[in-house]
């Protein structure tokens, strides 16, 4: 509902000299105060800026003994619309490394191929497989170069080397981390709740993949911008394999059940007179 | 996102044969984070006059507790309840009242009037009334839920047809939103008895 508020605005700029004439009893327009400003576009443009919500999803991924855990939402949000419900955050870039999806779609897949296909280059160049630093700092250094042109990406590369797992955190402003624990998008406080709670390095792989889903169940409850499907990964030595897809809604339900209402007054049939 | 986003909210109300059910989403929300989920957009003005408030939270209390006021006033006066057309005229009335300043609010109002027709109307912010024969919506999701009710809806249905029909239009119009949704509240209303259910949605 977008009203025309277009009444209300002081055709004036709001500078120091004009505050004498509103003040002896002429104020024509309404009674809210305009913030005190010289540049009003920009105080709109960083409202805007305020408010506009971070990349809308949850994804998560974390090192524990047998391997990396990493787990992520399927909803995509236009605004306040879900234009989707089943979209793949987790990408695969190889059979033993995985890339998740945070912030524009279309950046995140194209940018992902384009890393397996330099990952499987490197193979046939040097006739052994990347480590996960160095796909993730390739990933990196072609992000960094896009800096400042609008990509929208805050993905996770998580994968098994020679060194053992290995997870790093890349963004489309071209930072690059290295670490045990990370969850990228709108729901990552929620989830990082969950995940900071209940973390163990000594997991067993079962307990490890029903924390990465607690994690995602709670962040769709919380956050408007994430729902869909938990799905959870697991990266071992072997490679990645999915361990399973739950639908968000049934999950609610199997960790809350509805309990019967108690029934406190039971109305009858009247009987006809 | 503007102001009527900032809590989130789905109304929608129907006519059936002789009686009438009005929906409500259960979120309360701060932007994207999910407050609370059990929020009540559905007040009772009397046994055959319901009042729904869609917008900003902070609004639709304090317009609800004012008209409750007015209602009150008119009952003792009037030694009767309000009709649902004259309670509309009322609502239309305080918020134009607002015109410069207004309620974000869009409420919608359903009732059993004269030899219990059912009525329902919405109206937009500053008061226009929208009379409807069928359906009424409002909210985050009134766009799905246009599409779902004119899809769904038939003329004279029964309660319990009614209550089917707004339910489903409910659910899959806020599974469609961020910003609406987590369970639903239903009342169908006949010239004998209310109906009160809560529907259990997707908590996403």
């Amino acid at each position: 509902m977008k009203l025309d508020f277009s009444g209300l605005e002081s055709s004036a700029p709001l500078y120091g000299g004009n505050n004498e004439l509103l003040s002896d009893g002429f104020s024509a327009a309404p009674s809210f105060d305009l913030p005190v400003t010289s540049d009003f576009d920009d105080f709109q443009k960083n409202s805007i800026q305020m408010v506009k919500p971070a990349k809308g999803t949850t994804t998560l991924a974390f090192i524990f003994k047998d391997g990396v855990m990493v787990a992520a939402d399927s909803r995509a949000s236009m605004g306040g619309y879900i234009s989707s419900q089943s979209v793949k955050k987790i990408i695969e870039i190889n059979p033993y490394m995985l890339g998740t999806m945070a912030g524009g779609a279309a950046d995140c897949q194209f940018w992902h191929r384009n890393l397996g296909i330099k990952c499987r280059l490197h193979e046939l160049a040097n006739k052994r497989r990347i480590s996960v630093t160095g796909a993730s700092k390739l990933l990196a250094n072609i992000l960094y170069s896009y800096r400042g042109m609008g990509l929208s990406v805050g993905t996770m590369i998580a994968g098994w080397d020679e060194k053992g797992p290995g997870l790093y955190y890349v963004d489309s402003e071209g930072g690059r981390l290295k670490g045990t624990k990370f969850s990228v998008g709108s729901g990552s406080p929620y989830a990082y709740g969950v995940l900071d709670s209940g973390y163990k390095y000594d997991m067993t792989i079962d307990e490890a993949a029903e924390l990465a889903r607690r994690a995602i169940y709670h962040a769709t409850f919380r956050d408007g911008a994430s729902g869909g499907v938990a799905s959870v990964y697991h990266v071992g030595p072997t490679g990645w394999t999915k361990l399973s897809g739950d639908d968000v809604g049934e999950l609610h339900y199997s960790y809350y059940p509805v309990e019967p209402a108690v029934v406190e007054q039971e109305m009858t049939e009247a009987v006809a007179v | 996102m503007s102001i009527f986003e900032y809590n989130g909210s789905a109304l929608v109300a129907m006519v059936g044969k002789n009686c009438f059910a009005i929906a409500s989403d259960r979120r309360l929300g701060v932007q994207l984070q999910t407050i609370a989920t059990d929020f009540q957009r559905i007040f009772k003005i009397h046994d055959k006059l319901f009042l729904g408030l869609s917008g900003l939270g902070s609004d639709t209390q304090t317009l609800y507790q004012r008209l409750v006021f007015r209602h009150k006033l008119y009952q003792l006066r009037e030694e009767r309840d309000m009709k649902p057309e004259t309670f509309a005229s009322l609502v239309s009335a305080m918020l134009y009242e607002k015109r410069f300043g207004p309620y974000f609010c869009q409420p919608v109002i359903a009732g059993l009037g004269e030899d219990d027709k059912p009525f329902i109307c919405t109206m937009d912010s500053i008061g226009a009334k929208e009379l409807a024969k069928d359906f009424v919506v409002a909210g985050t999701a009134s766009e799905s839920l246009y599409g779902a009710c004119e899809s769904m809806f038939k003329p004279d249905m029964d309660h319990e047809e009614l209550f089917e029909t707004i339910s489903q239009a409910l659910i899959s119009s806020v599974d469609r939103d961020c910003l609406s949704g987590w369970g639903g509240h239903v009342y169908v209303v006949t010239p004998t008895e209310v109906t009160e259910r809560i529907l259990k949605g997707r908590m996403d």
